[in-house]
């Protein structure tokens, strides 16, 4: 035992005849039969050196503290929904905002009513227009949302409402004399009728079908317009509308009056998005989504009637929306009618993402920013608009505010392959076919089968042949023992045997068929002169098929 | 009012509408896209064959063929943008019929941009001559604008029904999934179905430019009046377009004729809202279940 890189293997059976030295024969180092064990239980994903989980404390909060909630009045609503939790490192107790909106809500409405006092003079006439244009247009496009979000109608001709209102209240002050106040009503009304024309054929019309007879009914509109003298076919639109600005401004708060009167309008779309969308008929369409309304109809939702509701009072509401847009700009233009509108309005829809009131402002703001405020790059602006709403819309599933949540989908994807790469499989049951056999010993068996063998191909070395290849029978050093037991143990189905052809002249290895009856087949076209060279010869046969499981 | 002259100017429409609508309704039909940009192509291929006028030879078949090459061109830029990126993904109807809209419109102002917004006219093709049917003065524009219409769908609808190709694109219209289960590409199939509906848009724009212009915004009108004559027969049905562009065209030459001209978009919504309300799929639709892309 002077090399230790090679160890030598005493026979003990020789003990028996002290009087002979003991056999030897180089073999190899110890090795653990528990190491491929260790190994298949080992740890093994790079793990970065930052850590996983938050270990910092984020928010202090426990028992009195997470319960002391301000409601406001009159509901029983929280201002903030907070809920308590475990810090997942130190397992201390503490709390967490559920849905954050409400702060980025009220942030965003603190930025947009001190935005005035910011803007800087050189382009105040310009900035401050198109500021109150973004108003006009969030409302209209959050009563738009509702029918294409909420509502799942994908109706064109918003816009078309929306102008059909302010031509027709325009035309009616200017008949009537109206106050510039009757003008939102009597736009509701005329949104209305609109509304109930149009969304009859919503009824029975699916998809896309409805959306090209909606652009169809966009284009009739602007050809009407354009066409009708009592319209104001030659001045190019209809106006001399009241205005709701006091006659005695000057110029610059004439222009701050009517950003903040089309803020005001904002939020009062903002809290009829509200209160369809968050209340009982949004909840009834949520339950019944594209390609689900069989499902929700067969559970007694009807959706149809929840949908034909929402249309009208988005209808309305744009109806009094495009009332307010005659007071804001005088009267009304074919431009509203237009396919350019049609089509910057839905980029503005798109950009935010479909669905979400933040979608609809946060788009709009976008797109107004380009359109009004960024004059001096003339027709390349609408490219650029064209260029953002089409990245937003091969890109993101959901615009811009479905990037968290498409980021965290592709994030877990990302994950799960990695774990699937991480499992090894070898001779294992795959997760379907474990499922499919009857005997689930067969699982763990093929399991250990194997970790065993990963375990035995390490014992296979130069020494160990060598030894079985001088003395195939009896006693033998450990690692040659551990194989030929496992070989021994296999079944008998194609197991490997020796025939006999004749005595101590040929020998021939066969494989058995493993059924009687059936003769054992040929493996190699050799003949063995004696018992010992076809031991070995077997052996090295059975080591390779070791190997290359 | 000269009924005869109505009649022919209606059949001449008919004619190029019918091939915008018949495209249209293949795109949609074979690959579940509402090809919005149909317009923006339309005016492209306009602009593509006025540059061939220019540059290369204003002979008629040059000019033809340079409409619908460039036509073909941008339905392959359609088909890259629009069909290939995200005809897998979620939500795809949606997504790309407001990418086609984003197309149209940066296609469009592009267009503004680079040959400003005067309109440029094409030479004649037909040549100035008259002709004399049934005691019906027929101009030479119309009546060439028709035959070639008619020529070049039939050719194509025959090329749909006995090739290798048409056919791929006959199993894409009946269930895309069994197509693609039968070794059918939809990657190339879609190339095949864009390059030739835009040549059909391109056709059809060199023929509405004998009467009309060639602008950046001119293909708006023509989109509209193929959805509609699309709609009204059918999306998805070749018969249908064409019954639906007879319709169409009868009925804007009643209504121009007994109305008056700024009557024929009113009656003409009338009567799709109408029909589809009959018959939610359009005339030759198919009733029950709509294309599930």
């Amino acid at each position: 035992m002077t090399d230790a890189a090679q160890p030598v293997w005493i026979d003990p059976t020789d003990c028996h005849y002290p009087e002979a030295p003991a056999r030897e024969a180089a073999t190899n180092p110890y090795l653990s039969h528990q190491v491929t064990w260790n190994e298949t239980r080992a740890f093994k994903p790079r793990m970065c050196p930052v850590g996983r989980l938050r270990y910092y404390y984020k928010w202090p909060g426990h028992g009195g503290a997470l319960w002391w909630r301000t409601r406001y009045w009159p509901t029983r609503r929280r201002v903030l929904q907070i809920r308590g939790e475990y810090n997942p490192k130190t397992k201390r107790r503490e709390k967490t905002i559920v849905d954050k909106r409400p702060i980025w809500w009220a942030l965003a409405f603190l930025a947009m009513i001190l935005a005035p006092a910011v803007v800087p003079a050189a382009g105040w006439n310009t900035v401050m227009s198109a500021a109150a244009v973004f108003g006009i247009y969030a409302a209209i496009n959050l009563c738009w949302m509702l029918i294409i979000g909420t509502a799942g109608i994908f109706s064109l001709a918003s816009y078309a409402v929306v102008g059909a209102a302010a031509y027709g209240t325009t035309y009616l002050a200017i008949q009537l004399g109206l106050p510039w106040w009757l003008l939102p009503l009597i736009g509701a009304l005329i949104g209305l009728a609109f509304g109930l024309i149009i969304g009859l054929p919503a009824m029975r019309l699916d998809g896309f079908y409805y959306a090209l007879l909606t652009l169809g009914v966009v284009e009739l509109c602007r050809v009407y317009v354009v066409q009708s003298r009592e319209f104001g076919s030659a001045t190019g639109g209809i106006y001399g509308a009241p205005s709701y600005l006091p006659a005695s401004l000057g110029q610059m708060p004439r222009l701050l009056f009517s950003y903040y009167a089309a803020l005001a309008l904002m939020v009062f779309a903002l809290v009829v998005y509200r209160f369809i969308d968050g209340k009982r008929l949004g909840r009834v369409l949520r339950m019944a989504p594209e390609k689900r309304e069989a499902f929700a109809q067969a559970c007694g939702v009807d959706f149809v009637r929840a949908r034909i509701m929402v249309f009208l009072i988005s209808s309305t509401a744009l109806g009094s929306i495009g009332g307010f847009y005659a007071c804001h700009f005088g009267g009304a233009s074919p431009n509203l009618f237009s396919f350019d509108t049609v089509l910057l309005s839905l980029a503005m829809l798109v950009i935010g993402g479909i669905g979400r009131s933040e979608g609809a402002v946060a788009g709009t703001a976008i797109v107004v920013f380009i359109d009004r405020v960024l004059i001096d790059l003339g027709p390349l602006r609408y490219i650029l608009i064209g260029a953002i709403m089409l990245g937003v819309v091969l890109f993101l599933r959901e615009g811009l505010f479905g990037i968290k949540r498409q980021f965290r989908t592709w994030r877990d994807k990302k994950k799960s392959e990695r774990r699937a790469t991480r499992a090894e499989k070898g001779g294992e049951m795959l997760p379907e076919e474990a499922t499919e056999t009857e005997d689930k010993d067969q699982i763990y068996f093929r399991r250990f089968d194997k970790m065993q063998r990963d375990f035995l191909k390490r014992l296979i070395t130069d020494a160990v042949i060598e030894e079985h290849r001088t003395r195939p029978l009896g006693q033998h050093s450990e690692a040659l023992e551990r194989l030929l037991i496992y070989f021994r143990r296999q079944g008998q189905v194609d197991k490997y045997a020796i025939m006999v052809l004749e005595e101590f002249r040929a020998y021939r290895i066969v494989a058995l068929s493993g059924h009687r009856g059936t003769a054992p087949r040929v493996v190699e076209d050799r003949n063995y002169a004696s018992p010992d060279e076809a031991y070995h010869a077997l052996f090295l046969r059975r080591v390779q098929d070791l190997l290359e499981s | 009012m000269n009924w005869s002259f109505v009649l022919s100017n209606a059949i001449t429409l008919a004619c190029i509408y019918g091939t915008l609508a018949i495209g249209i309704s293949l795109t949609w039909s074979s690959l579940g896209l509402v090809n919005m940009a149909f317009g923006f192509i339309f005016a492209l291929s306009g602009y593509g064959a006025w540059l061939a006028s220019l540059n290369i030879s204003a002979q008629p078949a040059v000019v033809m063929a340079a409409g619908i090459l460039t036509g073909a061109l941008g339905g392959l830029i359609v088909c890259l943008l629009a069909f290939i990126p995200i005809h897998d993904k979620p939500n795809f109807p949606l997504r790309a019929l407001i990418a086609t809209l984003a197309i149209s419109l940066v296609g469009n102002q592009a267009l503004l941009w680079y040959f400003g917004p005067r309109a440029k006219s094409l030479p004649r093709l037909f040549g100035n001559w008259n002709a004399d049917i049934f005691g019906v003065i027929v101009t030479s524009d119309k009546l060439g604008a028709s035959l070639s219409a008619v020529v070049l769908l039939t050719l194509i609808l025959l090329w749909m029904r006995s090739s290798r190709r048409g056919l791929e694109i006959r199993a894409m219209m009946m269930n895309p999934h069994a197509a693609s289960i039968v070794g059918i590409g939809v990657r190339r199939t879609g190339f095949y179905v864009m390059a030739l509906t835009g040549s059909l848009a391109g056709l059809a724009s060199v023929l509405l430019a004998q009467t009309y212009y060639v602008a950046p915004f001119s293909g708006i009108t023509p989109l509209v009046k193929g959805l509609s004559i699309a709609l009204v027969g059918g999306l998805g049905s070749v018969p249908g377009a064409v019954i639906g562009a007879v319709i169409i065209g009868l009925n804007e030459a009643l209504t121009s004729t007994l109305l008056g001209g700024q009557y024929v978009l009113i009656t003409q919504f009338l009567l799709i809202i109408l029909v589809l309300l009959v018959r939610p799929r359009g005339i030759a639709g198919l009733l029950d279940k709509a294309r599930e892309a």
